[in-house]
């Protein structure tokens, strides 16, 4: 069995280069819907965009270099618009009921994706190293105490929140952004409700 | 196009289309919005809460607390799993304790992590707290706990003088000269690092006993002036007039109801609840009626207008 024989067959049989990156698209996408994922993912650009350079520096740069605070505040907002991209692409999905056609496991990524966004969301505000992860930091310890993750995942161990934040979860937020991509480019975009004899 | 596509969209005509280009617009925009906001705006940065703050300003909130650890009858001395060993404090669900399951991994001693051990260090420089430490650790628990009270009921009426904290006469034994010692600590600067202090040092990742000192109290009081409590949406909010980690709504807002709120196990009722949405959420589309909402609201035909109108009605 040549294993990369059998990669190069997959590929071809799911993945051709018009559904990677397109040059026609279906005539019903024409909503402004059709942009939140895009925004979503300009936002996650920006966030390991300004991440890495929060990185680069050490988590405690930005409260001494008015450039380090910018780069920061840059970090904050692109997470405010990643939440609202995610928010609003969600709503439309739901709207469209975008899971039709057997699609409902890339809404199931979508949302295991939120999921560990949200995680990742909580160890960057407690990186911040300031009041604010310090309130946060014993919040959420007491949270993940409750459901036994406490011993597991220690909020107020600020080493293990620095590599979750920087390292592990956004690998994992990748990850399953880049599936949930590839889903979506191989499956093509849901027809409209109505449009096909069979929805489900 | 993969043979799933052509299936998918067999019989709908296509448009050209620039998925690079459409993504470089929404990237640019996206950019545009953020730099602006960010500029704009900035981020919040309220600074940390510090023993040596909190020493100075509050020296009797700092020694309650003190007092409060070194009695060995704090919360925190028997907060349970992964701290320490009382499974009966873990909260619990339908007669399950999830934190019970891995048990003690943290282990945490307040009288000794939080008092005794700074003090053992201060002790190596200051003679007086060495005597009065070794005075109290050789005394029988009930003397050494009727001091600690003692000394706990008389800062209710304390009078604080310039730097110093002023007791009315009674029977403190050493115990004054170690909550002046701890005062000492904190007003050097010097406390989050003796309790920062571990097999890694220099090195400290880990801030679980820092940390966790002012928690109580004292941070409730900084979290009460900025809207930041549990009941007050708690997480979901940052510091001054920002957006803060509002997906967090959802959950925060599960402590605002008061039958959840003010349960002793609030923790986990809210954890099963969100584990419940957020399985909801995953296997949504195929859990009926709820997969059958967008069919009544009908919002799709806003979305899809212009194929509805080119291609009539669904």
């Amino acid at each position: 069995m040549n294993l990369t024989e059998r990669a190069q067959g997959f590929i071809k049989n799911n993945m051709s280069m018009e559904d990677a990156l397109p040059t026609r698209m279906p005539v019903y996408m024409s909503s402004v819907v059709y942009l939140f994922g895009a925004l979503t993912l300009s936002a996650l650009g920006m966030l390991i965009l300004t991440g890495v350079v929060l990185t680069i520096f050490g988590p405690g740069w930005w409260h001494v270099s008015g450039f380090g605070h910018f780069i920061n505040s840059l970090h904050f907002w692109s997470s405010q618009i990643f939440f609202l991209g995610i928010l609003l692409h969600m709503i439309g999905k739901f709207f469209m009921a975008a899971w039709r056609g057997g699609r409902w496991r890339t809404w199931a990524v979508g949302i295991i994706t939120l999921g560990i966004a949200v995680f990742s969301g909580l160890t960057g505000f407690i990186l911040q190293t300031n009041w604010d992860s310090q309130w946060v930091s014993g919040q959420a310890k007491d949270a993940l105490n409750a459901v036994g993750i406490g011993s597991l995942v220690n909020t107020l161990n600020s080493g293990q929140m620095l590599t979750l934040h920087i390292v592990v979860l956004p690998l994992f937020v990748v990850f399953f952004v880049g599936i949930h991509i590839l889903i979506v480019r191989h499956e093509s975009p849901v027809r409209p409700i109505g449009s096909e004899e069979k929805d489900a | 196009m993969s043979a799933k596509s052509e299936a998918n969209l067999k019989g709908i005509p296509s448009k050209p289309y620039d998925l690079l280009r459409e993504g470089l617009i929404v990237f640019a925009f996206a950019v545009v919005v953020i730099v602006v906001l960010a500029a704009l705006f900035g981020s919040p940065d309220y600074p940390s809460v510090t023993a040596q703050e909190v020493a100075q300003k509050q020296p009797v909130d700092y020694l309650k607390l003190v007092s409060d650890y070194l009695s060995g009858n704090s919360d925190m001395q028997t907060y349970g799993p992964p701290y320490t060993r009382n499974p009966e404090n873990a909260q619990g669900l339908f007669g399950l304790a999830p934190a019970n399951i891995l048990g003690v991994t943290i282990p945490i001693d307040a009288q000794k992590d939080f008092v005794l051990k700074p003090l053992e260090a201060l002790a190596t420089i200051s003679p007086s707290v060495k005597d009065a430490l070794g005075q109290f650790q050789a005394a029988a628990d009930d003397q050494r706990n009727a001091w600690v009270k003692n000394y706990t009921d008389a800062l209710d009426k304390a009078e604080v003088s310039g730097q110093s904290v002023q007791l009315a006469p009674g029977d403190y034994g050493p115990v004054p000269v170690l909550m002046n010692g701890m005062l000492d600590i904190a007003r050097a600067g010097f406390l989050e690092g003796a309790l920062n202090s571990g097999p890694n040092v220099p090195y400290a990742f880990d801030n679980t006993k820092a940390l966790m000192f002012l928690e109580g109290d004292i941070q409730d009081q900084v979290a009460g002036k900025l809207d930041m409590q549990g009941g007050q949406w708690g997480i979901g909010h940052e510091t001054g007039n920002y957006p803060g980690a509002w997906w967090l709504w959802p959950y925060t807002f599960l402590y605002q109801i008061p039958a959840i709120g003010n349960a002793d196990n609030a923790d986990i009722i809210v954890g099963a609840i969100m584990a419940l949405f957020f399985l909801v959420l995953i296997f949504l589309p195929l859990i009926p009626v709820l997969n059958r909402i967008p069919y009544w609201v009908k919002v799709y035909r806003v979305i899809w207008r212009d194929w509805y109108r080119d291609h009539g009605k669904s």
